[in-house]
């Protein structure tokens, strides 16, 4: 979520559209997306969401994505006789398959740690205790690695100063989505808060799916996996044919 | 132009894929490999998990096989009754391969168990390719060299049920060759190959096969073996991605062709070397992956095998 280009005209709107005396908690945030939909279509090389909004008066944003929960499998690569094998592994339970924090500033100076805790917000140090059976000694450096890896591959990260406010009403992120980025229902979780404490809190929801022949080829896979093994053998040696007739004569 | 691959969930220069598609059907047009060998390490090296790209090279390798089968068809150089014990071994062995496949994947090894069968098999194939031809091209030089005798005797010939095989001109135990299919069997499936670097050799100095139909048999075997791998890779595994097969067929067909028009411009023991070194050169390459240190220690796996 880095700072994304000045969209004027978008703000200006939405200014325009902005509720006009807010009274109540939810009344202080309104956010949107600039679609709530990432679609993985045939030429997907990764794709940016505009996340933006308005705030009744000062206070810091903090804007959470989160992706669907899956299971993440973390292996300890070994040296044995000269090579690199996969050695421990650890299995961490519905893990956030994708967790994106942007903030105005930085965590630390935003809100108390006990605060952040409780509504699940981390600077890119998910606490994974709950999601795994392993000891807290050996836990450490196998979270450390799902969480550099998650990092590496764009799926995980932490944007102090992500989130940009114009004129103290105004603010707007950019969410970033990889090409590898996993399908499934996604939250954004929006936060105001004002010297420590929370004043209001939004969600919106966004979907990532597949679309167009690679997502048919995909259910295909692996609805019908028998059958669409057979269409495979099947296309294979009309090709392998076909090139045969075609280059003999 | 980039390409999304639908099972193998990652963004590819489609460039890219018919360049590989191409240059490595050339190499199979000019020296008459299958070419999956090659194949399945480039892809890996591309950034294709392993799991896919065993799976899908050997549905390409089902394509890439059906017209030279079909060629030697027509010609007769094929021996039904020999590819058919071959054939039955291969099923087996590739049968155990894909569940030898599945269990690896589930515990997290599978990555190695491929790049030690590829190091191990095309550091011999590669080192014997040269050997080989540097010892034919200095006995064309020197005719008064020591030729190899062919269709030696050996303890197998006096295992039991024997079979006669009309067309190799052979009455040999069918558990020979049964037990050589399998072991190729067992290789398409955790290679992505179609085996016929180990096929073809195996049946001219082990089985003593006339080399004449030696190709012919070979190919016949290979196109129901990897089409059994692809379809239980696809039941067990769900990682044929059928979109990067096709676009490394549309190359692979285009390549081969030009090969094939090449080969007779070139001789056949330098061009020998030439593909014993392209091979040992891939050999090192795999090798090099496994024991340089990753830049991280940790990596992230797939949750039991599944989705």
């Amino acid at each position: 979520m880095t700072a994304a280009r000045p969209t004027a005209a978008l703000f200006a709107l939405l200014l325009w559209a902005a509720p006009p005396a807010p009274a109540l908690a939810a009344d202080r945030l309104v956010v949107d997306l600039s679609s709530d939909e990432v679609a993985i279509t045939t030429g997907f090389t990764g794709t940016e969401l505009l996340l933006f909004g308005v705030k009744d008066g000062p206070g810091d944003v903090v804007v959470v994505l989160l992706g669907p929960n899956r299971d993440a499998v973390v292996r300890r690569r070994e040296r044995v006789a000269g090579v690199w094998v996969n050695g421990e592994s650890a299995v961490f339970r519905r893990v956030p398959a994708y967790y994106h924090v942007a903030s105005t500033r930085p965590l630390e100076q935003i809100a108390p740690p006990e605060i952040l805790a409780a509504n699940r917000i981390a600077a890119g140090t998910l606490d994974l205790a709950a999601n795994t059976r392993l000891p807290a000694a050996k836990r450490a450096p196998f979270r450390d690695g799902l969480i550099r890896n998650k990092t590496r591959q764009g799926l995980f990260g932490y944007h102090p100063g992500g989130v940009a406010v114009q004129g103290e009403r105004l603010f707007r992120t950019t969410a970033v989505f990889p090409a590898t980025v996993p399908t499934g229902p996604y939250r954004v979780n929006v936060y105001l808060f004002d010297r420590g404490k929370l004043l209001a809190r939004q969600e919106t929801t966004l979907i990532v799916r597949k679309h167009g022949l690679g997502a048919s080829v995909f259910n295909f896979a692996h609805r019908q996996s028998i059958l669409y093994g057979v269409v495979a053998i099947v296309v294979a040696v009309a090709a392998g044919w076909l090139a045969g007739v075609v280059f003999r004569s | 132009m980039q390409i999304y691959l639908p099972i193998a969930e990652v963004s590819v220069n489609v460039l890219v894929l018919l360049g590989l598609g191409g240059g490595v059907g050339f190499l199979s047009g000019l020296f008459g490999v299958g070419g999956g060998f090659l194949m399945t390490p480039l892809l890996i090296f591309i950034g294709i998990s392993p799991a896919v790209a065993v799976a899908t090279e050997a549905n390409q390798v089902v394509a890439a096989s059906v017209s030279g089968a079909l060629a030697h068809w027509r010609r007769r150089n094929v021996d039904v009754r020999m590819g058919l014990v071959l054939l039955a071994g291969g099923f087996v062995g590739s049968s155990l391969g894909v569940w030898l496949f599945t269990a690896l994947r589930g515990i997290g090894q599978i990555d190695f168990v491929i790049s030690v069968a590829y190091v191990v098999f095309l550091g011999i194939i590669g080192a014997l390719m040269v050997f080989e031809s540097v010892r034919a091209w200095q006995r064309q030089r020197n005719p008064a060299a020591p030729r190899r005798k062919l269709h030696q005797h050996y303890w197998v010939h006096g295992l039991p049920l024997k079979m006669r095989f009309r067309a190799s001109k052979l009455y040999i135990s069918a558990l020979l060759p049964f037990f050589i299919g399998l072991f190729v069997g067992v290789l398409a499936a955790i290679m992505g190959v179609g085996g016929g670097f180990v096929m073809v050799p195996a049946m001219i100095y082990l089985l003593g096969m006339p080399t004449a139909i030696v190709v012919g048999t070979s190919l016949f075997q290979i196109v129901f073996v990897t089409a059994n791998v692809t379809l239980l890779q696809a039941i067990n595994n769900q990682t044929v991605d059928i979109v990067l097969a096709l676009f490394l067929l549309i190359g692979g067909v285009i390549g081969a062709q030009i090969g094939a028009r090449f080969s007779s411009r070139l001789r056949g023991e330098q061009l020998r070397i030439l593909l014993g070194l392209i091979v040992l050169a891939v050999c090192l390459r795999v090798a090099y992956g496994l024991v340089a240190t990753p830049d991280d220690l940790f990596a992230l796996g797939v949750p039991g095998g599944r989705e």
